[in-house]
């Protein structure tokens, strides 16, 4: 059918592994060709899924560290997409780079290549956390890249910031906050810190090794968070998303509209008439797997109707709200009608509420989302 | 009738009264060396595990003496455990005779005291055996003291054994011979049948083990049961050898079994008398007693689609436990359950141990209690086995609650930990008599609500494992009882409403909200914890509202981790049971059983 779908593309490769990350990566870029070539194979398989009039409306370059690739490299693969798909003209294609991986000269040829939106990794402003999350930048190298992006004509900048670090104090963060704003940046991605599995950090804090605050201060951060962005002239467009106004990311709006996309590389996942499926993470199996078969599908799923309805439901209030019209249209009424009551306690409790045709999140209600979720779904 | 010989081994728990039956059975030759592995009369996994025996059985032996007359000998096992002294005081009326079996090392214990006079009021010759003799630790002459002080034999009259090493058989089995009355009984009388067990058999139904006192019972006779008046056909008359063996009658003096098509042990009841459906006896023999439980809990699945499912199950351990009963109860908090009544903790804790391993049951029980009669300003008199049925404050007069007299045993040195214990436990001193200058049999009455506990327990770890403890019901009595409620954000937890003596409401009440705050998980707003008895709140504790939980990212590759994390924890909800808006974890509701008294 026609209607636009969202290109994700992996790249795997990175400078070295962060403590805090567990994003599939590798560190070596000896495989830089094969994994082009792939890319290449993959494309094809892609394009064989689609039916032709579908145009792609947003292109995310996520890793890793994409940047890291240059400019050459990126060109590269956009060149292949733009002779296989139809993109279109106003397309969103965002490039995420880390401080420390871009001149001034490469942001020019990225921009060159038709790229748009920049998200930069800066993760702290203060030297201590970014030595311990064992990033390779400081400080001033994060501020240089932002106002080198922007120099370089991008406009849309998003910068990712993490809260409730070890040993980082409320002060520190609302430093953060405070910087992050003076700067010209048009989105902020504030994460609270994520202890995921199988990453040195998770380890350090099971050892006992490193302490991070509990959740009472980690609630407090986050809703300062969102007082101090809002009051700045930012909008809470998801949990941890903010934007000026009109600057959303088109690309996350898609995963969070429950609207269709299409990962490439590996550990990429695509959403396809109802149907999600994902690659291999290893970048030698997404390979190998092309070689042989043309394609990287490590597993799939068929949503059912009921699956379809929670992830909508969940991405809908976890973002822009639950339009109302929209879910009937896909759902029909009954299960609102059978929600009615615990809908009215949660709105009582003053976790939600209703504007218009939207069901939205609170503050309190963004702080308990997930929490909101079970009672909902 | 003169060559048969009926007794019982009474014995405390691991003195040696599985291995003694091991080493008779070996010896007249009834099992072959190679099949007396370890307590063989012991056929349930838990009875082997826990070393107690808890339904009782029968084995006959064949035995020439040194006169070279050949002898029948019956020994009638009795169940190891206070939770069944009627049982045990049946199967010692099947009997003319008991081995009194106590280990050298240990010397008389609670229990071997309150057998010996179950045994003595059975009118039972005793045949004291010390056992264990060849342990490193044994004080033969301190137990024989103990033993002629208890049952005022003479000295020559205790036999020493070791079951273990086979030596003294010959000496037990000559007393049983030649001390052991033979039984009485005339075959000419109308029947009088005995039914000292029951057990079933999923092919059979019901098998009684009976005492045949008068008469002759033969297969296809009609017969009848005294207690509640059924008839039945024998089908099948037998005696117990290692299997049954048929022999198509049982006359006056024997033990054995009979088969009669019958669907239920309720029908074939412990103390019950069978007899010929015509010209049957008229009176049955004496000693019936219904079988009352003693203690009393609520067993909700732990999913509650699961009720029909443990219903069922429940049903299937009724047929072989007619000790059991059990009725459909609700509770706001667990839903749809039973109301259990057990003949006492071990009883309980068998019943939800097979629920468990045999049924595949997952359940929730609620606190045991015991049952108390209520007597109301208007006169009238309610019966309550569970808590949530308690009559409003303003409408009781008193509560009387079951009392127990207990025996506890115990080196003298431990004596004054045993008082603070009993203290602590509303024990009302009785007196105290010295077994030997180091060992005291010291007497209380206790509630029985403070000894289904954790008493025992305790008992034990205040005496380094060396007291023992046996009790047996006295009547009611009256006390300073009161019901105390927990609540949630102010709604009732019917499951955990418990009654409790006054003193011990204020300490009960902070420990059970204290426990709850560690458990119930911080929800989406503050929840008051409180203990209230009537509308007096009397401890209080808060949990406070949960602030955060949000997955921070959630892009493409996230969804569905994310969505089946959602149904995971969804289905982790489920479990969770709900009081008002609260919802409570099971575990909970079991910590409330480990909480210390």
């Amino acid at each position: 059918m026609g209607k636009e779908i969202s290109l994700y593309v992996h790249i795997p490769f990175c400078d070295h592994k962060c403590i805090y990350c567990d994003f599939y990566s590798i560190i070596t870029q000896e495989n830089r060709n094969s994994y082009i070539s792939a890319l290449e194979k993959e494309i094809h398989y892609v394009k064989s899924l689609l039916a032709v009039q579908r145009k792609i409306s947003t292109i995310f370059f996520g890793g890793g560290t994409p940047s890291l690739m240059g400019p050459k490299f990126i060109g590269e693969i956009l060149n292949y997409i733009h002779k296989n798909f139809n993109v279109t003209e106003s397309a969103e294609i965002t490039l995420e780079t880390n401080p420390g991986t871009v001149t001034k000269e490469d942001f020019k040829e990225f921009k060159n290549l038709g790229i748009n939106r920049i998200s930069i990794g800066v993760q702290s402003f203060h030297d201590k956390d970014l030595k311990f999350l064992t990033r390779i930048h400081d400080r001033q190298t994060a501020i240089n890249s932002i106002r080198q992006a922007a120099e370089s004509g991008f406009e849309n900048v998003n910068l990712d910031l993490i809260f409730n670090l070890p040993g980082q104090t409320k002060k520190e963060w609302i430093e953060n906050l405070k910087t992050a704003v003076s700067l010209p940046v048009k989105h902020i991605s504030a994460y609270s810190l994520i202890l995921e599995r199988g990453t040195i950090l998770n380890k350090l804090v099971l050892d006992g090794k490193v302490k991070i605050g509990d959740d009472d201060y980690d609630a407090d951060l986050y809703e300062t968070t969102i007082d101090f962005l809002t009051q700045s002239g930012f909008r809470q467009y998801e949990v941890s998303n903010f934007c000026k106004e009109g600057y959303e990311c088109k690309h996350n709006l898609a995963y969070w509209d429950h609207r269709e996309y299409v990962g490439l590389g590996p550990s990429a996942h695509s959403f396809l008439q109802g149907k999600r499926w994902w690659n291999f993470s290893s970048l030698k199996m997404y390979i190998d797997k092309i070689e042989k078969s043309g394609n990287a599908v490590r597993g799939e799923e068929k949503l059912s109707g009921n699956e379809m309805l929670e992830e909508f439901v969940m991405l809908a209030l976890r973002s822009k709200g639950l339009n109302l019209n929209v879910f009937k249209s896909k759902f029909g009424n009954s299960w609102l009608e059978k929600k009615k009551k615990i809908l009215d306690e949660l709105k009582s409790g003053g976790m939600i509420y209703f504007t218009g045709d939207f069901i939205k999140l609170t503050k309190k209600g963004y702080s308990l989302c997930d929490e909101i979720l079970l009672k909902i779904i | 009738m003169k060559n048969i010989r009926n007794f019982s081994i009474i014995a405390h728990i691991d003195h040696g009264k599985s291995t003694i039956a091991d080493m008779l059975l070996e010896k007249t030759g009834t099992i072959t060396p190679r099949e007396a592995k370890s307590q063989l009369l012991d056929d349930m996994d838990l009875e082997r595990e826990r070393g107690i025996t808890i339904k009782s059985h029968a084995i006959k032996m064949q035995y020439t003496a040194k006169d070279g007359v050949k002898y029948d000998l019956n020994l009638i096992d009795t169940p190891g455990h206070v939770d069944f002294s009627y049982e045990v005081s049946r199967s010692l009326a099947a009997c003319e005779g008991a081995l009194l079996v106590v280990d050298a090392a240990q010397g008389v214990e609670a229990q071997t005291i309150s057998n010996v006079y179950l045994a003595i009021e059975a009118g039972l010759e005793i045949i004291p055996v010390i056992n264990k003799i060849d342990l490193p630790s044994a004080m033969v002459d301190t137990v024989k003291a103990q033993i002629i002080d208890l049952i005022g034999c003479d000295e020559e009259e205790i036999i020493l054994a070791s079951a273990k090493q086979r030596i003294g058989y010959e000496e037990i089995l000559d007393a049983i011979i030649e001390r052991i009355p033979p039984p009485e009984g005339d075959d000419t009388k109308p029947l009088q049948a005995l039914i000292f067990d029951s057990v079933f058999d999923s092919y059979r139904g019901a098998i009684a083990y009976i005492r045949v006192f008068n008469g002759v019972l033969k297969t296809k006779d009609q017969i009848k049961f005294f207690a509640n008046q059924n008839i039945y056909m024998a089908e099948e008359v037998g005696v117990l050898g290692l299997q049954k063996i048929k022999t198509g009658e049982l006359r006056a003096g024997d033990v054995g079994y009979v088969i009669a098509g019958i669907k239920d042990v309720k029908e074939t009841r412990v103390g019950d008398t069978i007899t010929h459906a015509k010209n049957g006896a008229a009176e049955p023999l004496p000693g019936y007693k219904e079988i009352k439980p003693m203690v009393y809990s609520g067993l909700y699945p732990s999913n509650s689609e699961d009720y029909e499912s443990l219903r069922d199950a429940i049903e299937k351990l009724q047929l072989n436990d007619s000790a059991l009963i059990f009725v459909p109860e609700t509770s706001a908090a667990l839903g749809f359950g039973f109301r259990c009544g057990f003949l006492g903790m071990l009883h309980m804790e068998i019943v939800q141990e097979r629920l468990e391993r045999e049924y595949n049951q997952n359940i929730v029980t609620t606190l045991p209690n015991v049952e108390y009669y209520v007597y109301k300003k208007n006169g009238e008199k309610v019966v309550v086995d569970n808590p949530a049925e308690m009559p409003e404050v303003g409408e009781i007069d008193h509560i009387e609650e079951p009392f127990v007299k207990a025996q506890i045993v115990v080196p003298s040195e431990y004596l004054g930990s045993i008082m603070k214990l009993a203290m602590d436990k509303r024990g009302v001193y009785k007196n105290t008599t010295y077994l030997d200058p180091t060992r005291a049999d010291v007497q209380y009455e206790f509630p029985l609500s403070e000894i289904i506990f954790d008493f025992y327990d305790k008992l034990k770890s205040i005496s380094r494992g060396y007291a023992s403890f046996d009790y047996e019901f006295i009547g009611y009595k009256e006390s300073d009882l009161v019901k105390l409620d927990i609540m949630l954000n102010g709604e009732k937890v019917d499951a955990l409403s418990i009654i409790v003596h006054k003193s011990k409401a204020y300490d009960w009440g902070r420990k059970v909200t204290s426990k709850l705050k560690e458990l119930i998980p911080r929800q989406m707003f503050e929840i008051a914890v409180q203990a209230a008895i009537g509308n007096k709140v009397i401890a209080r504790t808060n949990i406070k509202a949960l602030r955060k939980n949000v997955l921070a990212k959630c892009y493409g590759g996230d969804i569905t981790r994310k969505r089946k994390l959602l149904e995971k924890q969804k289905e982790g909800k489920k479990r969770m049971k709900q009081v008002g808006n609260v919802e409570i974890p099971q575990e909970a509701f079991l910590a409330v059983l480990q909480i210390e008294d």
